[in-house]
């Protein structure tokens, strides 16, 4: 079977997922059976089979089991913002559409991708931009100013920030990584690299890292550090970067805690969240409650304590940040398990793109998406299950918010790009 | 850079494998302390989700039932004037009172006795459902005695002195139990503590009621029989204390059966000095003041002092109810209930039955003694002198016509305010049916005041 039908028999699961998980949601709120709660199922089986055609069309050899993925993903996130708030998940939903838009978009003007490479300074910039953008007009929501308005749609620019510094960070070391590995002198016994050819890096590196502390959001900070060390990692193979990275970041850990109130708070918050259970560590103390509530194989969909009768979530930001504290006590640790499963194996699928390609260039742009996107899923669910401090970001394709599903579909787009690159010249061959 | 690639996804497995162990440490290995930590509301939210147990008075009058509002059901309570406070309720945000929180198990579906049908109920993926309640309580008694005592601070207990049933019971003021989340704060703030069930819990100075225990003792001791004589100039100095009777009425040449019927402080106060300090709290303790009660829903509170700190002043006023005798209405009654009994207390009881919704019934209370202060000649001859107070003495407003009352009243002097007014009897005098206490707080005195409220409880059960 090629991989093309093997993409469109994978998307077959996901819309039977899909079609039940609506229609179980649907009898429950309705107390009764209709067949119209197998329309929203239907149109994800339209949407994503519109999108499938496409792919066969401009990605042929792209690999099969990514946009599978993302389908169960995003049906799943809007099933549970459905089962949350109805008037949420139709704004979802379009926000769904806007984001396969903007895949369609992205693999047909970018189908040529390795020539981003030559506009990575401008690309850059912009990302840059973008963050310096939100600061200057961004309004604060949540104690993070990450927010600017367009019009009537609010708009989340770090969100795509990060798709912009990676394409930048992949090109600009696919072509100074020779020199990175290269000593040219020591210092304290330590081989350094030459330092002109690190500098932009890092001045990139620490203003990104910058803005970021200024606009407050810890989460997606924290997201452009590793990633980027991750990326320098791989580019350079020298464990010495990240022994200096995490050394880096230890010291810069330290300060900011002193620093900053709410670092402290929610570092405080992560290592006794019962000094203040109905305060300062209430949202995590409900999370955790949740988790323990949905047990083994969870109280089931729609089953779940998430509303109070005033109709406020239990947990504040539970369609966003904390989704996957809704997915736990519904569907339990065996459906939590399965949904970490499937992050794992878009990682290696994404990784696996990284190990096949032919040029360094694709090569650091699928590892440089993988880990922004593996990385934000560790930060977000250790998060809510207290294994880290919590920040607050979303969980790629699942968590409620327009920016974050068009941003991640257009992350999905590249490294199909990149995988259809990566194929095609092994074809070729 | 393929190797660190690999590398980086091996990380990858590490980290999500650090996931998915904490995930389960969470949803499984903590789970158990987590669903039943303090801060966690959510075992209240899951026991809403249940439909309650039903609550109903003896003569099949529903006292609580069930609203359904979306996935939860709320409590209801049709008849809130008669269930209030002893009933209690079931909040959400406030908790559980009363019978709902010493019955929570039966009424949320969750006592052992439950175990079999809830499985069966699960297999057969039928909903699970809460224990209904039926209780001693007589719906149309329990009218009367709250219309009889009204508006007016106090309590009214009536029982069955053979069973130990719970006939009445009511405490005002009262509270509107369907309205407790609107209203909780003003309830919390109000002096008159109306959350606060006084039939059970007040603790009242009892004056001249507590004269029962103090004739029960000289009785069963033989320091006095009903027509020992006693002489009385309107006061009697005694350890450097002034017993004065009530209005400082001078009864002159008496015996001990009109000492009763007229409440004699002065002849009381000899007859208790007798007896000594030690002898009236050994009474008190067997007839059950300050023994905490043989049922879930507490009380018992009423106490006697030290008597090695009493000196003979302190025990002439203890023997007409005053100096720091403490007795709650419930402990009254069941202290009359031991003269109507033939010297034996029976454990009180409201709950009659509880049964499933299939009207299994799981557990049955059966009538059983408490405890036996006195003989029951002693009783029986107690019971003839409490005939005289209602016949021709204080107590003749408890009067019922035709039928023979038994009953002594009380008028317990408070530091502020007028006295306040007690009642206890019961009738036919021959055999007891019911047992009635009451008291109303700083209304005056007791034959005045609550002798009429016993009298109209006593015609509602008899009629």
């Amino acid at each position: 079977m090629n991989t093309r039908n093997r993409e469109l028999l994978f998307l077959l699961p996901a819309m039977v997922v899909t079609s039940v998980g609506f229609a179980i949601v649907w009898t429950r709120q309705m107390e009764r059976l209709d067949p119209a709660s197998l329309a929203p199922g239907a149109v994800f089986l339209g949407l994503f089979g519109l999108v499938h055609v496409l792919r066969r069309l401009v990605v042929p050899h792209a690999d099969p089991y990514l946009l599978p993925i993302t389908a169960l993903l995003s049906s799943l996130g809007i099933l549970m913002i459905y089962r949350i708030d109805q008037q949420l998940a139709r704004q979802q939903a379009l926000w769904l559409v806007v984001g396969l838009v903007f895949f369609a978009l992205v693999l047909v003007v970018f189908r040529r991708y390795r020539r981003l490479a030559d506009y990575k300074y401008l690309i850059g910039l912009g990302g840059i931009a973008l963050l310096v953008l939100t600061m200057v007009a961004g309004r604060e929501v949540n104690g993070a100013r990450l927010w600017i308005r367009l019009g009537p749609v609010g708009f989340q620019p770090p969100e795509f920030a990060k798709l912009f510094l990676v394409v930048f960070f992949a090109a600009y070391l696919d072509d100074v990584r020779e020199l990175l590995t290269v000593s040219t002198r020591r210092f304290l016994g330590i081989a350094l690299p030459p330092l002109r050819y690190l500098a932009p890096l890092l001045t990139l590196w620490g203003l990104g890292l910058l803005l970021m502390i200024f606009l407050k959001d810890l989460g997606t900070s924290l997201l452009f550090f590793c990633a980027l060390l991750a990326l320098l990692y791989v580019a350079t193979g020298r464990l010495l970067y990240v022994v200096v990275g995490l050394s880096l970041f230890a010291g810069g850990a330290v300060v900011l805690y002193h620093l900053f109130p709410h670092v402290q708070l929610r570092v405080d918050i992560w290592l006794d969240p019962w000094q203040d259970p109905l305060g300062r560590g209430y949202q995590v103390v409900q999370s955790l409650f949740a988790f323990a509530a949905g047990g083994l194989f969870g109280r089931g969909l729609g089953g779940g304590y998430l509303l109070s009768a005033s109709g406020n979530t239990i947990i504040p930001a539970l369609e966003t940040d904390f989704i996957f504290s809704a997915i736990g006590e519904e569907l339990g640790l065996v459906g939590g398990v399965a949904v970490i499963l499937l992050y794992l194996i878009f990682v290696q699928r994404g990784l696996r793109i990284a190990v096949r390609a032919r040029d360094d260039f694709t090569r650091l742009l699928a590892t440089g998406l993988t880990a922004v996107f593996g990385l934000q899923t560790f930060l977000i669910l250790g998060g809510v299950t207290k294994l880290i401090p919590l920040t607050g970001i979303t969980l790629p394709f699942v968590s409620y918010g327009g920016s974050s599903i068009v941003a991640n579909f257009g992350l999905l787009a590249l490294l199909l790009l990149a995988s259809d690159g990566a194929a095609e010249e092994r074809e070729e061959a | 850079m393929q190797r660190q690639v690999r590398y980086l996804f091996w990380l990858f497995v590490l980290l999500f494998a650090a996931l998915i162990g904490q995930l389960t440490y969470l949803q499984v290995w903590a789970a158990p302390a987590l669903r039943t930590h303090a801060n966690n509301t959510r075992a209240i939210e899951q026991e809403m989700r249940v439909e309650r147990g039903l609550v109903v008075s003896s003569d099949g009058v529903l006292l609580a039932g069930n609203r359904h509002e979306g996935a939860y059901y709320f409590r209801d309570y049709p008849e809130a004037s008669l269930v209030s406070p002893w009933l209690g309720y079931s909040s959400l945000r406030y908790g559980r009172a009363g019978v709902e929180r010493a019955y929570n198990l039966e009424l949320a579906g969750e006592s052992d006795l439950q175990t079999v049908r809830n499985f069966l109920d699960l297999i057969m993926d039928r909903p699970r459902r809460g224990a209904d309640l039926i209780l001693t309580l007589d719906a149309g008694l329990q009218r009367a005695a709250v219309q009889a005592l009204g508006d007016r601070r106090g309590a009214v207990v009536a029982l069955d002195p053979k069973t130990g049933a719970i006939l009445a019971l009511t405490s005002s003021p009262r509270y509107d139990p369907n309205q407790l989340d609107q209203d909780w704060s003003k309830l919390v703030a109000d002096e008159n503590r109306p959350l606060v069930d006084r039939a059970l819990t007040g603790r009242y100075p009892p004056g001249s009621v507590f004269k029962l225990v103090v004739a029960a003792a000289a009785l069963q001791e033989g320091t006095v029989q009903p027509d020992t004589r006693f002489d009385d100039e309107g006061s009697w100095l005694v350890g450097g204390f002034k017993v004065r009777n009530y209005g400082d009425h001078a009864f002159g040449e008496h015996d001990f059966r009109a000492a009763m019927a007229q409440s004699v402080n002065t002849t009381f106060a000899k007859v208790g000095t007798e007896l000594g300090a030690a002898t009236l709290a050994r009474y008190a303790s067997a007839f059950g003041m300050g023994e905490e009660l043989p049922w879930r829903l507490g009380g018992g509170t009423g106490s006697f002092p030290d008597p090695d700190g009493m000196d003979t002043a302190h025990v002439a006023q203890a023997s007409f109810g005053q100096g720091e005798v403490l007795v709650t209405p419930l402990e009254m009654a069941l202290i009359t209930a031991a003269i109507a009994n033939g010297g034996r207390i029976m454990a009180p009881y409201l709950v009659a039955e509880v049964r499933d919704y299939r009207q299994t019934i799981l557990e049955r209370t059966e009538p059983q003694v408490w405890l036996a202060p006195i003989s029951a000649d002693a009783a029986a001859t107690l019971r003839d002198l409490m005939v005289g107070v209602v016949e021709h003495g204080t107590g003749t407003a408890a009067a019922v016509p035709g039928v023979s009352v038994a009953g002594k009243t009380g008028t317990a002097e408070v530091g502020e305010g007028d006295p306040h007014a007690w009642f206890v009897g019961f009738a036919p005098a021959n055999d007891p049916q019911i047992v009635v206490a009451v008291v109303i707080e700083n209304a005056g005195t007791g034959g005045t005041v609550a002798a009429p409220v016993a009298r109209a409880v006593l015609e509602a059960a008899l009629r």
